[in-house]
């Protein structure tokens, strides 16, 4: 079979740089993730963030109450403590001194969390305990 | 029953050392040592058989697909015809190329 | 005991390497019975792993506290079954739960692979045996399950989401799968060292690759069943790394099981191929990477270990080899064939390949992106579902597409004119679904009925394949319409398989976007006596009440579902607390309606047992049994795609018969 200039690659090329472009058109326009943070890395952090820590202290209130529920979370290995406002479902395993990982913002030295954002890591393997 | 632990690794160690020296207990002066294995010869031959099976099977759903009306009368027309050399060239070529039976004949006498 | 265990592995440790290393130099130097021995240090290896294997069991089934593993992972209390599947639930064994089947697929491959050629099975042993050795060394020095310390009085206990038949499977059908895609890996690297340009390592694992990715598929489809009922929010697939740590492997080798096709067809994609398949490999080491060393945040959490680094090492080692080997034998594998027309079978292969690697690739990315943002910025960050969700739907609605359009499509090239007499009917059928569909009230969702319309062509398009195929048949000769069906499927089954596979994953495509697309969620706290309107249900809440089971106490609410002023079920939406393990757990309620396919899922999020008020969320999601009447479908259509062809078989022992000539004739005397 002779070898002809193939309109194969051509195509190959071009949607090839299609996908890239889907890519980069969603990167561009929802931006470029969020960032991870524990709570000593909070401070300096005015944007949305998804934080992670051990929930420390008593939860005080109900998270489908309109007053939500509050705790404390601390960095994972370390001490640094921030105050958390949660409103919404509330995943199984949650409770004091379990590891979670939460969205939201630090609104004046609390951080507000997205509702239903709450998600708990269970200390033990292979499960999986979501809201 | 640690003893009984160690003995029974022991003895599953010495099991599994005897079945991986098992090939040259059976056989310790053997006749010829060398793995099988394609020259360059026999591997053009094996392409050559692919390809034949290639294009037959290709001319057989070729056919099919014509038959169940996947494939216009036209495009079988316009395909079946260099499928058909493409397999009668393949064949030729394989019938030059040497087989096991060629030889083994060379090989004898 | 453990003493045995540990032994065990030292031994299958000591075979692995042997049959990488003694494997390695007698394929190098064609020395047979070195060759045979290293086959037979396999073998022996899965002995050994078996015997370890064994001694773990039965320390699970006689709840040995001695063992730390078994008492990190279970309790007396937990029943046999639960304390058995303990075997897989921790880090160490999980290893060796991997390790077995390794090692059993590796002698299995060897042994039944014999017709792939001594040549490549010379090449493909020291292969599994080092990645053998990787998993052995780290069970002997990094994770050994078989510690020991002073028996506690009762054991850790099993975590009470995971005491469900669903997990008794999940992981071990994931394992065959991830495991299984060593073996087309191996033969594929086999195939390269070996020199060899021809097909037969493709032919020789053509079923190991279709079994793992089967396996992987229905793993996958347990694991989210598992979500849903056990785990209970409403939802089945939350893009977690450690879900798409199954995800990336599978629609790597989704691509690789279509592009072999082509290399069979044409004698093309050589390269590609072998990309394909070390790409799922390593995707397959990657994903287990991920969920046992905890580097991204992810619902799975392992206790730090030290195998992370152990596990990237290796990563790392299986790509170097994968990509020297590819580039040394680029110049072999380059092949003179070339695609003829872009609408032609190959093509539409070919833009199917683009777009599953495009969004495993994505998959990826959004994986990695918290560790390589946080590697380049210092900044560790994460995407959501958002992004996820976003390139499902730009990448899968094309593909939902190619899945209709392929099967009428011709191989080599196809006109145009001819495009328009096979997709008449299956696209007018289309067209006609979508308007109702509109009527319907479809339109609420445009990705949602743009998939329906797509779903319906490509079902449609199937069933014209079924029913244009049984008519040729027919009018071949067989005697009846069942016979031609019959015979259509039998001679050719790969084909008619694969259609029925597609149609499982249509049916997943359709189950999914009811599912969310069209899905209608309330939340509302209520007092015993009253009710909420969800979608075109009513949920009326009578009142609490707890009772004590075996292992935990239940406070369960009951509600009444009530659908045109009738009440079509009573569910018990609640939660359960377990003393020993000091855990609490969320029991959502499923009410399915099976006409419409339907479920409506009613959680208790909080309960106030004192004043009784409840707080619901409910969720009613159109067609989500379709998902796992899919996986039923494409078990079925996996196992047509699969069972062996006597004709076939013949075929191919005839034509490498007469390619080789076997051992070399001894010279005259």
């Amino acid at each position: 079979m002779a070898r002809r200039g193939s309109p194969a690659r051509l195509v190959i090329a071009l949607s090839v740089a299609a996908l890239l472009a889907v890519f980069l058109l969603y990167t561009s326009i929802a931006g470029g993730g969020t960032p991870v943070v524990q709570p000593s890395e909070l401070t300096g952090q005015s944007g949305r963030v998804q934080l992670s820590g051990k929930v420390i202290g008593p939860i005080v209130g109900s998270a489908r109450s309109a007053a939500g529920a509050r705790f404390r979370l601390r960095d994972v290995e370390g001490s640094a403590t921030v105050r958390v406002l949660y409103r919404g479902s509330v995943p199984d395993q949650f409770q004091s001194g379990r590891h979670v990982y939460l969205q939201g913002a630090l609104r004046h030295g609390l951080f507000v969390a997205k509702p239903g954002s709450l998600v708990t890591k269970c200390p033990s393997k292979y499960t999986a305990k979501k809201s | 029953m640690t003893t009984l632990a160690l003995l029974a690794a022991a003895a599953l160690a010495i099991a599994c050392v005897v079945y991986v020296a098992r090939p040259f207990l059976s056989e310790p002066e053997p006749d010829d040592d060398v793995l099988a294995g394609l020259d360059d010869r026999e591997r053009r031959r094996l392409e050559l058989l692919e390809e034949r099976d290639r294009t037959l099977a290709a001319l057989k759903e070729l056919e099919f697909d014509h038959r169940t009306g996947a494939v216009s009368d036209e495009d079988y027309r316009a395909l079946v015809g260099p499928l058909r050399r493409r397999a009668a060239s393949t064949l030729r070529a394989l019938e030059r190329s040497p087989g096991p039976s060629d030889r083994q004949r060379t090989h004898v006498g | 005991m453990p003493e045995l265990g540990r032994a065990a592995l030292v031994i299958a440790l000591g075979l692995a390497v042997y049959a990488c290393v003694a494997g390695g130099y007698a394929a190098w130097a064609r020395r047979r019975r070195l060759a045979v021995s290293a086959q037979s240090a396999l073998l022996a290896a899965f002995a050994s792993t078996a015997v370890a294997a064994l001694v773990l069991v039965a320390a699970l089934a006689r709840r040995d506290l001695s063992f730390a593993y078994v008492a990190e992972h279970s309790s007396r209390k937990l029943p046999l079954a639960y304390a058995l599947s303990a075997f897989w639930g921790g880090q160490e064994g999980s290893l060796l739960l991997w390790l077995l089947v390794l090692t059993g697929f590796a002698a299995a491959a060897v042994a039944l692979g014999r017709r792939a050629g001594q040549d490549i099975i010379a090449w493909v042993v020291p292969v599994l045996g080092g990645v053998a050795a990787f998993f052995a060394f780290v069970l002997v020095a990094v994770a050994s399950p078989f510690a020991t310390q002073p028996a506690p009085a009762e054991g850790a206990g099993m975590v009470p989401s995971l005491q469900n038949p669903y997990m008794l499977a999940h992981p071990p059908l994931l394992y065959l799968g991830y495991v299984g895609l060593t073996v087309p890996w191996a033969f594929a690297m086999g195939a390269l060292l070996a020199g060899r340009t021809d097909e037969r390592w493709i032919v020789a694992t053509r079923r190991w690759t279709l079994a793992a990715w089967a396996f992987l598929g229905v793993g996958q489809l347990l694991g989210a069943k598992w979500a849903y009922e056990e785990v209970g929010w409403g939802g089945y697939y939350a893009w977690d790394p450690v879900e798409n740590a199954a995800l990336m492997p599978w629609l790597a080798a989704t691509a690789f099981l279509h592009s072999v096709m082509i290399q069979e067809k044409r004698g093309m994609l050589k390269v590609w191929n072998v990309v394909l398949v070390s790409l799922a490999f390593c995707l397959a080491l990657f994903g287990t990477f991920l969920t046992r060393s905890g580097v991204v945040n992810s619902i799975h959490s392992f206790t730090q270990s030290s195998i992370g680094p152990w596990f990237l090492a290796f990563i790392v080692i299986a790509v170097v080899v994968s990509v020297v080997l590819i580039f040394v034998r680029l110049p072999l594998l380059r092949s003179q064939v070339r695609i003829e027309s872009l609408v032609s079978r190959e093509a539409t292969f070919l833009y199917n390949n683009l777009l599953l690697v495009a969004l495993c690739l994505t998959v990826l990315w959004g994986v990695v992106y918290p560790l390589l943002s946080e590697a380049v910025r210092g900044q560790s960050l994460t995407v959501g579902p958002p992004f996820y969700n976003f390139f499902l739907r730009s990448f899968g609605l094309p593909l939902l597409l190619l899945m209709g359009i392929g099967p009428l499509i011709a191989w080599r090239r196809a006109s145009l004119r001819a495009l328009g007499r096979t997709f008449a009917w299956p696209l007018g059928v289309a067209l006609i679904a979508g308007v109702m569909l509109l009527a319907a009230g479809a339109g609420s969702s445009i990705p949602g009925l743009v998939a329906y319309t797509f779903a319906v062509f490509v079902l449609a398009s199937i069933a014209f394949e079924f029913v244009r195929g049984t008519r040729a048949r027919r009018a071949l000769g067989a005697p009846s319409w069942p016979s031609a069906f019959g015979a259509l499927v039998a001679h050719n089954r790969r084909r008619y398989g694969g259609y029925v596979v597609h149609a499982a994953i249509v049916l997943l495509a359709i189950g999914i976007v009811g599912s969310s697309a069209y899905q209608t969620v309330g939340e509302r706290a209520l007092r015993p006596g009253q009710s909420m309107r969800v979608g075109d249900v009513t949920l009326a809440y009578r009142g609490l009440t707890e009772r004590t089971a075996a292992n935990a106490s239940e406070l369960r609410a009951h509600v009444d579902v009530i659908r045109d002023g009738r009440m079509v079920a009573r569910v018990e939406p609640g939660k359960n607390s377990y003393p020993v393990e000091r855990t609490t757990s969320n029991e959502m309620a499923i009410h399915t309606d099976w006409l419409r396919a339907q479920d409506v899922d009613v959680i208790a999020d909080e309960i106030n047992p004192t004043s009784g008020v409840v707080f619901f969320r409910v969720l009613v999601k159109p067609l989500v049994n379709l998902i796992w009447l899919a996986g039923l479908v494409f078990v079925g259509g996996a196992l047509i795609a699969l069972w062996p062809d006597a004709r076939e078989e013949r075929r191919l022992a005839l034509r490498y018969e007469s390619a080789a000539a076997g051992a070399p004739v001894a010279p005259p005397a």
